[in-house]
């Protein structure tokens, strides 16, 4: 059965990339050309899909099928297949490892059917390097409404009525932004992009410059039209090279369509757009750092009493939003302020992209609407905890954000709902924890992430942040006492009160929120000299309980160390003096008979 | 702060001095300031002033703050006799067990030597790296061919933190040696040939080997000469 206007996507997104997506595709191009085919399908490379963790991802239209981990040498098996014959391989279907079944089209999968895509659009539908494809799927429309058809006080008006707010992290109304801007009369003003995507896990940003660059560009020209600048600069992290090169030619096919440049499609409103080259520091995402970098400066940050949008950029008034923000303008141009307000909750309209990963099923980027509660997208959307283990808690934010425990489950995902208990939406990501990650090693490893990317300007973030770290390194080496939780809790209070920027001000959340909700796990770290995940390794120790045994000695065969000992159906023995206490053992032991111990006292009877 | 000193109002600091823009590293100059209802903890050196604005110096949070600088401060330099003598002061106290006192550094990265050198119209040093690896330098610690020894980076650090030798007519700072003038009137040593020479080539002209006091003395007498007749 062959059908005409079939289209075939490969995902080549960075992370299906990684695995040899490029490969599937070209065989594709090579099949098909030698290929009996009436109508030879159109095959694209296209931007991520999502659930990165299940690529090299293809899809096929108007079927609707999708294929996940798909190799190079399958690619002949689904031409013949399914593009001759409509032939469905089953084996390269979705699998729901909850309902236990295999899903034909990936919207009908539990990953994808809760989301309502906004930002991501046209991401895994679309060749990123073809305007055309953007075209069609209603780009340049915003532009060209809002250059012809509304004054720039209106789509200020609009973006204001809409109530967006910025996805970097700040959530700070993106119509306030540009209103106040555009009143200081001060010329030039500049447009910025921050593209510094710094969290790690965090790749929102990442797979909308590489997917969908137009959008982006399409809602700066709007802002400088908007707001009466007529440069903008995109700062892209220099780590992220296929977005540059995506951005690039995107930039440059838009300026060859007339969208970009002097009089753009004849409006007599002129705009030129650049790609500045991110420094290569976490800070430089700080928006005074990130000026100060495209200046040609140190990304040093400075104190924001005045803010950017009066002296930014060479001190002129400047526009700086993230990735994020900038795709959603061109939608809310075309479909309107209500439509955007209908989506998501009363203060917090339309939708957010998240980035779930850690120890949940279904990892990947879900855009889903502001207000979904956190139980949805961990359970619903992510499939719950591999291996169905308990949940303990989430971390958002990044670095900056804070934990949240399984008590908090039902609360709704949005900038204020999760700033009222302490924590923070930030960029986006979404980190799922089980009850084999320990938070005191966690709060351990944003400190260190935080003390290595600190510019060192100011004093508590530089000095603060470090001591803090040697105070926790101590205390998961078995070395703490009881008066480093106060000191751990006075330091915070300073260095979140007296830094000079955002990276200091929220570095101490990690450490507060865990401190907050698991204050036991420290207690066991201190007191005990116990880690009760088994991550922190001089206060972990595995024993073998003898009634629980089978002596099946799956343990023994595991041990890298061969420190496990026992007869067959008889109760093993872990010899503690050759256990590198890896873990392996209580991993594969079918009863649970291996337990997880404190660290053993006598080292600590000091 | 500025505005406080003039009105013999103290808040400490450490990385500001007078002709120096404020600059934010320290944050020992952190206050409170009261607009309206709402309350927010600033640095000083830096925040504009308005008119209206309602400050305090020394409420407990402020104090707080203060001490925990100090307290951090005297962890990366538990040696320094200038950090050490403002713990006192404000009575802290390092825990003992996260005090290395082998530590010999000085520096705070109070960045004045940077700003300094920066008005002299050198700009021979800057802070380089970042986070915790921070520290002043040249570029790549070699000698500098813009450094002229003039040793106004050491005279505004409040901690003593660079080391500039004379000895022997030979001047030695960031690694490099320098020819030391002597006064052609008391005979001392008072600066180097080359920043003699930056001077003249900025003013375009010779410039009398003379020294500071020296100088005085000369300008005195010809005041006093100049009131000899009224």
């Amino acid at each position: 059965m062959i059908k005409e206007n079939r289209k075939i996507l490969v995902c080549c997104g960075t992370g299906c990339l990684a695995n040899n997506s490029y490969d599937v595709y070209t065989q594709f191009l090579e099949k098909l050309k030698n290929t009996n085919i009436e109508v030879i399908p159109q095959v694209k490379a296209t931007g991520c899909n999502g659930l990165c963790e299940k690529g090299p991802v293809v899809k096929i239209l108007p079927d609707e099928i999708s294929y996940f981990k798909v190799k190079a040498k399958d690619v002949d098996e689904i031409v013949l297949k399914t593009i001759l014959k409509g032939e469905i391989i089953d084996r390269l279907l979705y699998f729901d490892l909850n309902d236990k079944k295999r899903i034909v089209s990936h919207k009908d999968a539990n990953f994808y059917k809760h989301q309502h895509k906004i930002a991501l659009r046209n991401i895994g539908e679309i060749d990123p390097k073809d305007i055309d494809d953007y075209k069609k799927r209603d780009g340049y429309k915003a532009l060209h409404k809002a250059l012809f058809e509304m004054t720039p006080d209106e789509v200020i008006s609009q973006i204001e009525d809409s109530h967006l707010r910025g996805r970097g992290g700040a959530g700070f109304p993106t119509g306030n932004k540009w209103r106040t801007c555009s009143n200081y009369n001060n010329n030039p003003k500049y447009v910025v992009c921050n593209g510094d995507e710094g969290d790690p896990g965090a790749f929102m940003d990442r797979s909308i410059m590489e997917g969908d660059p137009n959008t982006v560009i399409e809602g700066m020209i709007i802002c400088g039209y908007a707001i009466n600048s007529n440069n903008g600069f995109l700062y892209i992290r220099d780590e992220y090279q296929l977005a540059r090169k995506n951005m690039q030619i995107a930039i440059d096919s838009a300026k060859e369509h007339g969208f970009l440049g002097k009089n753009i499609l004849g409006s007599g409103f002129d705009f030129e757009l650049e790609i500045v080259r991110g420094g290569g520091a976490f800070v430089c995402g700080e928006s005074s750092a990130l000026m100060a970098s495209i200046e040609g400066n140190v990304g040093e940050p400075r104190a924001k009493y005045i803010r950017s949008v009066e002296k930014g950029l060479w001190d002129k008034p400047t526009v700086l939003n993230n990735v994020e923000t900038w795709a959603n303008i061109p939608p809310i141009i075309i479909n309107g302020a209500e439509w955007f307000k209908e989506i998501g909750t009363a203060k917090n309209s339309g939708t957010k992209v998240f980035s779930l990963v850690g120890k949940v099923k279904n990892t990947g980027l879900v855009e889903i609407p502001m207000g979904t509660t956190l139980r949805e997208l961990v359970f619903d959307i992510g499939g719950g905890i591999i291996k169905n283990r308990p949940f303990k808690a989430v971390q958002t934010g990044g670095p900056s954000g804070g934990c949240i425990p399984a008590e908090h489950l039902d609360i709704s995902l949005d900038f204020d709902s999760l700033g009222n208990i302490g924590s923070m939406m930030g960029s986006g990501g979404v980190i799922v924890l089980d009850d084999t990650t320990c938070m005191v090693d966690l709060a351990r490893y944003y400190m260190e992430f935080l003390s290595e990317e600190s510019c060192g300007k100011c004093t508590t973030c530089r000095e603060g942040i470090n001591t803090m770290l040697n105070i926790l390194n101590n205390i998961i080496l078995g070395k703490g006492k009881l008066e480093d939780i106060e000191l751990l809790e006075s330091l915070s209070e300073t260095i979140r009160e007296a830094s000079l920027c955002g990276l200091g001000k929220t570095a101490p959340n990690p450490v507060m929120t865990t401190l907050k909700y698991f204050k036991n796990e420290y207690m066991d770290h201190i007191i005990n000299k116990k880690c009760p995940a088994g991550v922190c390794k001089n206060l972990t120790s595995y024993s073998i309980d003898k009634e629980e045994c089978i002596g099946c000695g799956a343990c023994a065969k595991k041990c890298p160390t061969s420190a496990i000992i026992g007869e067959p159906k008889k109760p093993h023995i872990i010899e503690q003096d050759k256990c590198i206490k890896c873990g392996s053992c209580f991993s594969v032991c079918p009863t649970g008979a291996v337990k997880i111990g404190g660290a053993l006292i006598e080292s600590y009877n000091k | 702060m500025e505005l406080a000193k003039r009105n013999n109002v103290d808040i400490p600091n450490l990385c500001h001095k007078d002709g120096i823009e404020g600059q934010g590293r320290c944050r020992l100059c952190m206050v409170e300031v009261r607009e309206g209802k709402k309350t927010k903890i600033v640095s000083s050196c830096v925040y504009p002033i308005r008119d209206g604005l309602e400050v305090v110096t020394n409420s407990e949070k402020i104090i707080a703050i203060r001490k925990n600088i100090i307290l951090l401060l005297l962890l990366k330099t538990p040696n320094n006799d200038y950090i050490k003598s403002l713990a006192e002061e404000y009575g802290v106290k390092a825990p003992d067990r996260y005090v290395d006192y082998k530590v010999k550094e000085n520096c705070i990265l109070c960045g004045l030597c940077v700003k300094a050198c920066e008005k002299m119209g050198t700009s021979a040093i800057s802070l380089i790296n970042r986070g915790t690896t921070k520290k002043v330098s040249t570029p790549y610690d070699d000698p500098s061919k813009d450094c002229i020894g003039c040793g106004a980076c050491a005279e505004v650090c409040p901690t003593n933190a660079i080391t500039m030798t004379d000895k022997n007519r030979i001047r030695t700072i960031w690694n490099k040696e320098f020819k030391l003038v002597k006064c052609s009137v008391c005979g001392k040593t008072f600066t180097t040939d080359e920043a003699l020479q930056f001077i003249e080539s900025k003013l375009g002209k010779k410039e009398e080997r003379i020294c500071d006091s020296c100088r005085k003395k000369i300008i005195s007498e010809k005041f006093k000469e100049s009131f000899k007749y009224f």
